[in-house]
């Protein structure tokens, strides 16, 4: 504490005019953290102090990271200590940096898409923000201080990618912290957004929030930071007050970092005909990019992660559109033909480039195989002998061909996507990243492999962040910022520094997607149609349309009558397709809800009989409701705690209770109570009052969707259950729950068939899987899980039944119940989803 | 890195195809199978009879098919639900159409294998073109043909012709014909998985389809070719029963659903997709098979079959889990997280 005193100290002596600053707020003391032995953080201390805007800089991977994940208990340190206002914080976790008032708005914003504005806020925000006044006006005040101007209700996957960061700032805002940490918070922001922010900032700093701000842009530290640390790799190289660096002096201190790898030497090719040429190439992430190459040239992508390079990269290997000219060898090319002839090493392996479950040998010849065939027919000679010799010149090291392709080091898996890419001939290779993960030794050897590729007349295309990579390995670097080329370098002028002074010190800024106001406001009616309960308007529709009709056939369906009898059967399905609704509101599926269905029904035919007592009876019902209860806990601990699929889960468990039932009943016997049937069958009118119940259990549903904790938490699981658990969604036990409350409706379902088939038999119910999951697919829920509604099901549910009915009352066969009830749900699936893509194109 | 040796020119060496990735999954389900032979012997010695095994072997070999069937689509990240219809349909099929008249049986099966060519196109289209969630398109499309199952039968069934009896339900050397058709689909499958082009393809995109993507593969192509193949497979299924059984019910395919599912899992096949092992899935088909009727010997009620599948498949995903936990998201997410840890230290 003392050095912290003697800091203050100094601080206030050689700088009168700058803010007043506090007290230190959170310090980090000789923090070093290792990932597998190999240092991230080595002996780091930093304070951060009230009122002050503290700037972390650094290079890709120089520890931004990791330093702000210790500070937000994300990860922990093996040495050092975390002080938070002069108490020593041993045990920091997101939990408690959250209490202590630590909050953090992450690079990639915990946006849920298919939650709207108001409820992202209410999901991630303790209630007693909300307290006392209407959530809107609570909401709109957080909204108005980061100068986003969008309606509450939109829905957020409609935000453009600066709204969802600066909706992200306001939840990290809102609860007025102590301590505010902004990673990358500009990143795609434009200029007014970014001067919106930077006066929000100095705001809280006004009020003694202490700002950690995490950035790669040195014009922007000049703007709003008092005090900046540099790292590099994972060491303090500087820190002290912005106003007493210059640029290079601060650039100084962020370049320079050793390599430990060799280079090989550069092209001394002078061919100036070029061999690959781009003119004025834009698409999604970038636009305007021109650049050529001659043959034996190495050319690097340049610039702070994340500013188009990998969508250059993508549109380059032709995996994703883009406008303007691409010529190879003089010819020009579409993004198709460019996915055959290209050859992508792509930056993320393990998702996109090695095939975890095959042999590495089977990895490697994937994208060949034709090459290896005799006769059509795979000749294992030839494979083997050309993985080989290629194995052989870039030195892969493998305990064998039929290894798991998992078991190697991470260098080798990159020489084996280098070996799949070399064996398919390609005329050019995008090697995205190709040193990611890798280690040193493997590093020398994978550039000596793209200077051989290069020289022997295939142009090379490397994206890096890591500058001083680019520097040893390339004839020319394009530097990008926010999609633009920035800088061309070109031989003596390949310089590390050259390289990140052209990508922090650019100015531009994101000019596409990147204002606050990209929703429009919009009329209550349009709001509506983008609403997850939009379908319920064509399902009633339909519904009544299709009762007229067959009205006109038969005057007799719509009477008194036959509404009941409709409405009964639809109310049993109702309650099953609710449970269901939860199933797929989470993005999992619950196929044993038909046979529990039926079990239930024969648990019930052994109590709630005429000659039982009442207590028997209210005993029976406690039973069935308790046995639900344990088959949605079952389902749930499989699925969160056992590695199972939902399908497999509760496909076993619909067999498994399939066969509980004919243990307990081998024959339908077990009439249920008579007095039981006529309470759970009372009418009103043409209206079955359990159906009204129904309705009731639908609106309360629905009620609680959007408007409770659990209503939010349940969709914010269903739709990104990595975003939901970092706003601190407990998710293992929302999906417990969720399958739990999805029997007990069934339970409720099963009441009502037990009245209508009067007797315990196991071969009933079965079918209800089907027809619940048609329901609510016809209801509108989204089988991607966070979007569904609990009154378009009850909807869906009716209409199936009415369509059944229709069946009979046309004096059709079975074979038109079939054929309906399969065309309806592949009809609902391929209209809910096209309508979908269209909104989201 | 030390204990890999380097291989250069000497990788020829390996020529002899090495079983280390088929290796765990055959050897727990063969090591199962012996383990349930012995305890069969020993316990219900009956379930072993040269007479009983000639009589369940066939049940077995058609779980077998549709086991592979199924094996084809799980292999592409896929589920297929249409099991159930696609294999009644080819039962009612076979059996309606000609009404024991042998001359008719050929055609019967053509439109058989017709039918299930057009289920097949459908669910790949629905699944890998729409898009649609596996699911949903495959329980629409067993709806259609539960449809086309009524269409022709009525739903009642119907006595087999003599000719089919004797093909699918009579015995070559003594051993079930059946058991011959099983091991012909197993050699087909494997051969086109291990020999061809399209079947290297195949598995690489069922393993990553984004890998596959990158490398310019024709990913929907495959997936619909993987539901294609499997209506095939469901539709020799069924043709099979209805020789087998002698008057097959029309719903002959319900029971069959899960046990597809189960020998897949049990033979080692992630549900997630990714390589799929067929002979180890036969291998599971068997053993599954020979479950039950060790359960009935012992004097398990046949009600109880379906509990014992239902153990059966959750013993499966349990053991393998273990194993497989390299495809859940947890597992995934940690490999991704040492990555970018590299990274930042690099």
């Amino acid at each position: 504490m003392k050095i912290v005193a003697a800091k203050k100290l100094i601080v206030k002596a050689n700088d009168a005019d700058a803010p007043v600053s506090g007290d230190v707020t959170i310090a980090l003391t000789n923090i070093s953290k290792f990932y597998s032995g190999v240092p991230a953080l080595r002996d780091v201390s930093v304070e951060f102090y009230a009122g002050e805007v503290h700037a972390i800089l650094g290079e890709n991977g120089a520890g931004k990271s990791t330093l702000m994940n210790v500070m937000s208990g994300t990860i922990f340190p093996e040495l050092g200590d975390v002080t938070f206002e002069g108490k020593r914080v041993t045990n920091m976790s997101p939990e408690i940096a959250a209490s202590l008032g630590i909050s953090i708005s992450f690079q990639h914003p915990a946006i849920l898409e298919d939650l709207s504005v108001l409820e992202n806020l209410q999901v991630a925000l303790p209630a007693a923000l909300f307290a006392g006044q209407s959530a809107q006006a609570v909401a709109q005040k957080m909204l108005d201080a980061v100068g986003l101007h969008i309606p509450l209700r939109t829905r957020a996957d409609e935000l453009t990618v600066a709204e969802k960061h600066l909706l992200e700032i306001a939840k990290a805002l809102a609860i007025n912290p102590k301590v505010l940490i902004l990673d990358e918070p500009t990143a795609s922001l434009d200029q007014d957004a970014t001067d919106m922010l930077f006066g929000r900032i100095r705001d809280v700093v006004k009020r003694g929030t202490s700002v950690v701000y995490i950035t790669h842009r040195l014009a922007e530290i000049r703007q709003i930071a008092q005090r900046v640390t540099v790292l590099r790799d994972g060491r303090k190289r500087g820190t002290g007050l912005v106003k007493d660096f210059s640029d290079a002096e601060i650039l100084a201190m962020i370049v320079g970092r050793t390599l430990g790898s060799a280079f090989p030497p550069k092209s001394k090719n002078t061919a100036t005909e070029s061999a690959f040429s781009v003119v004025q190439l834009g698409g999604k992430g970038f636009s305007g990019v021109s650049f050529d190459m001659t043959r034996g040239q190495i050319i690097g992508v340049a610039g702070v992660a994340g500013n188009g390079q990998s969508e250059l990269m993508r549109a380059l290997a032709g995996l994703q559109s883009s406008t303007g000219t691409i010529k190879l060898d003089g010819l020009n090319l579409k993004s198709k033909e460019l996915l055959q002839e290209a050859a992508f090493m792509p930056s993320d392996r393990h998702s996109e480039g090695l095939a975890s479950g095959l042999s590495v040998r089977e990895n490697a010849s994937f994208a060949a195989l034709e090459k290896f065939t005799t006769n059509g027919i795979m000749s294992q000679k030839k494979e083997l002998s050309g993985v080989a010799a290629t194995f052989g010149s870039l030195a892969v090291k493998t305990a064998s061909l039929e290894a798991p392709i998992l078991s190697l080091s991470g260098g080798n898996q990159q020489k084996v996507v280098m070996t799949r890419a070399l064996l398919s001939d390609p005329r050019i290779i995008i090697a995205d990243e190709p040193t990611q993960g890798v280690d040193v030794g493997a590093r020398a050897e994978i550039y000596r492999i793209l200077r051989e590729v290069s020289d022997k007349g295939t142009p090379v295309i490397v994206n890096s962040s890591d500058a001083a990579e680019l520097e040893g390995l390339c004839d020319k670097v394009i530097v990008l910022s926010r999609g633009r080329v920035v800088d061309t370098l070109i031989g003596a002028d390949v310089k590390e520094a050259h390289i990140v002074a052209a990508a922090v010190n650019a100015h531009g800024h994101a000019d596409e997607g990147g204002t606050a106001n990209g929703v429009k406001a919009t009329g209550g009616w349009r709001h509506f149609l983008q609403s997850d309960n939009a379908p319920a308007v064509p399902l009633s529709l339909v519904i009544i349309l299709l009762g007229l009709f067959v009205f006109s056939q038969n005057t007799n369906f719509l009477s008194v009558f036959n509404i009941y009898n409709i409405l009964m059967l639809a109310t049993a399905l109702g309650f099953i397709a609710m449970g269901q609704t939860v199933a797929l509101l989470m993005g999992g599926i619950d196929l044993s809800v038909g046979p529990l269905v039926g079990f239930l029904v024969v648990v019930a035919s052994f109590f709630i009989n005429d000659d039982k007592s009442v207590a028997t009876i209210a005993m029976g019902f406690a039973l069935m409701f308790a046995l639900a209860f344990a088959v949605g806990a079952i389902n749930g601990i499989l699925i969160r705690f056992a590695n199972f699929t939902a399908i497999a889960a509760t496909l076993a468990v619909y067999v498994a209770l399939q066969g509980m039932s004919f243990l307990l009943r081998d024959q339908p016997d077990g009439y249920i109570n008579a007095r039981v049937v006529e309470l759970v069958t009372w009418q009103w009118g043409p209206l079955p009052v359990a159906f009204i119940i129904l309705v009731i259990f639908a609106v309360v549903g629905e009620y609680l969707l959007r408007q409770s904790k659990l209503g939010w938490q349940l969709r914010a699981t269903g739709s990104d259950e990595e975003s939901a658990r970092r706003i601190g969604v407990w998710t293992d036990g929302t999906f417990v729950g969720g399958y739990i409350l999805s029997s007990l409706l069934t339970a409720c379902g099963a009441i009502m068939l037990m009245t209508q088939i009067g007797v315990g038999d196991p071969r009933q119910g079965v079918n209800y899987t089907l027809a619940s999951i048609t329901a609510v697919v016809l209801g509108g829920t989204s089988l991607r899980g966070g979007r569904g509604t609990f009154i378009g099901t009850v909807l869906g549910a009716v209409l199936l039944t009415e369509v059944l009915n229709t069946v009979t009352f046309l004096g059709l066969t079975q074979t038109y119940q079939y054929i309906f009830q399969g065309l309806l749900i592949i009809a609902a699936a391929l209209i809910y989803s096209t309508v979908r893509r269209s909104a989201e194109a | 890195m030390n204990q890999h040796s380097t291989i250069t020119s000497s990788y020829s060496g390996l020529r002899s195809i090495s079983m280390l990735p088929l290796a765990r999954s055959f050897v727990t389900v063969v090591l199962s199978t012996v383990v349930l032979i012995i305890v069969c012997s020993i316990f219900a010695p009956s379930s072993v009879s040269l007479g009983a095994l000639e009589g369940s072997l066939p049940f077995a070999a058609v779980i077998a098919i549709v086991g592979l069937g199924q094996l084809l689509v799980v292999q592409q990240g896929g589920f297929d639900l249409s099991l159930p219809g696609a294999v009644s349909l080819a039962v009612v099929v076979s059996t309606h159409y000609p009404q024991q008249d042998n001359s008719l049986l050929p055609m019967a099966v053509v439109v058989a294998l017709g039918f299930a060519l057009v289920a097949g196109v459908i669910n790949g289209i629905l699944v890998s073109i729409f898009n649609l969630n596996a699911i949903i398109a495959t329980i629409g499309v067993n709806a259609l043909l539960y449809g086309a199952v009524f269409a022709v039968s009525g739903g009642v069934p119907s006595i087999t012709t003599t000719l089919l009896a004797e093909i699918a339900g009579g015995t070559t050397f003594g051993i079930p014909n059946s058991v011959f058709f099983a091991a012909a689909a197993l050699m087909v499958v494997s051969f086109m998985l291990k020999k061809t082009v399209m079947g290297r393809r195949f598995e690489a995109i069922g393993a990553n389809p984004l890998a596959a993507q990158a490398v310019g593969l024709q990913v929907r192509r495959h997936q619909m070719m993987a539901y294609v193949l499997a209506q095939l497979l469901y539709c020799m299924a069924g043709i099979l029963i209805s020789g087998i059984t002698r008057e097959p019910t029309a719903f002959q395919g319900d029971t069959l659903l899960l046990p597809s599912v189960a020998v897949v899992v049990l033979g080692g096949t992630s549900l997630l997709g990714g390589r799929g092992y067929p002979i180890s899935t036969v291998i599971a088909a068997f053993f599954l098979n020979q479950l039950s009727q060790f359960a009935l010997a012992v004097g398990v009620p046949y009600s109880a079959q379906t509990i014992i599948q239902a153990l059966a498949l959750g013993f499966g995903i349990g053991v393998y889990s273990v194993r497989w936990t390299g495809n859940s998201s947890k597992q995934t997410k940690n490999v991704k997280m040492e990555d970018t840890n590299d990274l930042q230290v690099s």
